[in-house]
């Protein structure tokens, strides 16, 4: 698991790369704590190097979307595979997230 | 050094240190050493300690040789290595002894010899109180008995009535005085040191033993408690041939099912999946599982219930917990079941006829997220022979050695080779082709599987 964050215009791009499984999941949980604790007001999760996300995945950015909407932050998820997608469509997380094709176009909204 | 001190001083050492050893080695491994030590002693401890710490002294004193009628000696010692490891009651004790018959034997250096005996232990007592009742490393104890023993020889120098005869006392035995009473020290709290750490570790060792039990005790009535959330008996249906699995993982999980009878005669089937596992997981399912029950009773549909039931588990889910959940009902004609597929894992229909699957999609979120989540409701047909397995991610995503995933493929491989099986017999195919597949890899999440087939004509 690696994880890169990137502040660009105000924003900040966390890269994830690998398994976002249980214990992929705390790591991702503590990063994206920082990042909120910082005071980043928009959160744009790269999931391009993501292959694999488990039902505890979800919840780490289940959390951290619940704790941005508090403080009228936004948590923008991008370029997801196929089977990552599916995951957050299967349990209808889709309807909740923004979620974009390219960083670029998360960057503009 | 003396032509005495040459020729017999190796075998005296040699007796000496082997008499240490063993005493050091017996001491300390009594079962009183450790709790005087340890400031939890009795008195008949610690009146034990202070004799055998005492007779220590006293073969200090016979054990010496003399030279120029004063000892070489490690008198000493005894109360020293009692004084830092029991404190100053068990060491000043010892040390008394060993001074009282120091005096009795007389010669010229007795009143400052007996004197610095008395004094060792007080002073090693005292030292183990300054180092918070623990021992002192045993360099530092090494470095203490050779400061004691110039203060000894020092008093030798001051208390005397011929300071030419002592000055020369002094020069002769003073190294050897020193270095033995060092090496004895040395010997010994080499030896209680090891001992101290190894009854110390031991103990902690049990402590942690004793936890682990106790945990795991708690999480066995946990996990009997969590059995009785599960439903006891499947309700027989009519028109229906129902049954249910449940295997959590660990002692507890965070799956569950239910069958809710209403009294019209339509049952209520829910199967759910608390993301993550264990202990948080299971306490979510218990909240979950009342929430989805208690508002089914309100609601003819599903979607009703979806809806209450999100926005009572939302109110109590801080931790960005959910749970995936398929609440259909089923007409009491046996034909058609109303469903709301909360973000749960589609399950499978195996069509009977045309030998096709198809899939329950989901038409709402998981609940404990958002409140006020809007929540679709469907429907489906269910023809004679037609078989649906409801399962959680625990069944497709079980791995091998490999890494693979059982995967949705395999599941429906196993319907299709058991669709004239009765539901409790493919449950156990499904079972046996898992761990199949599986072989050593060990159970990761919590796996359940309800399967309802529709009763053929000849069966109705």
């Amino acid at each position: 698991m690696k994880i890169e964050k990137e502040e660009i215009d105000g924003a900040v791009i966390v890269s994830i790369t690998g398994r976002i499984d249980t214990s992929g999941s705390s790591e991702v949980s503590d990063a994206l704590k920082t990042v909120i604790e910082s005071g980043m007001k928009k959160i744009i999760i790269n999931f391009s190097h993501v292959e694999y996300i488990s039902s505890s995945g979800l919840r780490v950015f289940i959390s951290a979307l619940k704790q941005l909407k508090g403080t009228d932050g936004s948590l923008i998820l991008c370029e997801l595979k196929p089977f990552v997608y599916e995951v957050f469509d299967l349990a209808g997380f889709t309807r909740i997230f923004v979620i974009c094709d390219t960083v670029a176009e998360a960057q503009k909204t | 050094m003396s032509s005495i001190l040459e020729g017999e001083m190796w075998l005296h050492l040699f007796e000496m240190l082997c008499v240490i050893i063993v005493v050091a080695y017996f001491i300390s491994r009594t079962k009183a050493f450790f709790n005087v030590h340890e400031g939890k002693g009795t008195v008949i401890e610690k009146s034990f300690l202070i004799l055998l710490f005492g007779s220590l002294s006293i073969f200090g004193t016979l054990s010496g040789f003399e030279i120029l009628g004063a000892p070489v000696n490690i008198r000493d010692l005894g109360p020293l290595v009692a004084g830092i490891t029991c404190g100053p009651v068990v060491g000043g004790a010892a040390g008394i002894i060993g001074a009282v018959h120091r005096l009795s034997m007389g010669g010229f250096t007795c009143i400052p010899c007996s004197l610095a005996t008395a004094i060792s232990g007080f002073a090693g007592g005292t030292i183990y109180i300054l180092n918070k009742r623990k021992m002192l490393t045993v360099y530092k104890a090494v470095l203490f008995a050779a400061l004691f023993e110039c203060f000894h020889l020092i008093l030798v120098l001051c208390i005397n009535t011929n300071i030419d005869t002592a000055v020369s006392i002094v020069m002769q035995v003073g190294g050897p005085v020193v270095f033995f009473n060092a090496l004895g020290m040395f010997i010994f709290a080499k030896i209680a040191e090891n001992h101290l750490e190894e009854i110390r570790t031991s103990r902690e060792r049990d402590r942690y033993k004793d936890e682990l039990e106790r945990k795991r005790a708690e999480l066995k009535i946990a996990s009997e408690i969590q059995q009785q959330f599960l439903p006891k008996d499947i309700p027989p249906i009519t028109g229906y041939d129902l049954a249910a699995l449940s295997l959590p993982a660990r002692e507890i999980g965070g799956d569950f099912y239910d069958i809710i009878p209403f009294g019209n005669q339509n049952h209520g089937l829910v199967i759910a999946d608390v993301s993550g596992k264990s202990v948080p997981a299971a306490l979510f399912m218990a909240l979950s599982k009342i929430t989805v029950r208690s508002t089914a009773v309100w609601h003819q549909g599903t979607a009703g219930t979806m809806y209450d039931a999100n926005d009572l588990i939302t109110h109590e889910s801080d931790s960005g917990m959910f749970v995936t959940v398929f609440y259909g009902i089923l007409d009491r004609m046996g034909e058609r079941m109303i469903y709301t597929n909360a973000g749960h894992n589609p399950p499978i229909i195996f069509r009977k006829k045309e030998e096709q699957f198809e899939t329950l999609h989901q038409n709402g979120m998981a609940l404990g997220v958002m409140a006020g989540s809007e929540y679709g409701q469907d429907e489906v047909f269910l023809h004679p022979l037609d078989i649906i397995v409801f399962y959680t991610d625990g069944v497709t995503e079980a791995i091998n050695q490999d890494e693979e995933q059982f995967g949705v493929e395999r599941l429906k491989k196993v319907i299709r080779i058991s669709k004239d099986m009765r539901s409790q017999q493919i449950i156990e195919q499904i079972q046996g082709a898992m761990q199949t597949f599986c072989k050593e890899e060990p159970q990761f999440d919590d796996i359940t599987i309800m399967i309802l087939k529709a009763e053929g004509d000849d069966e109705k």
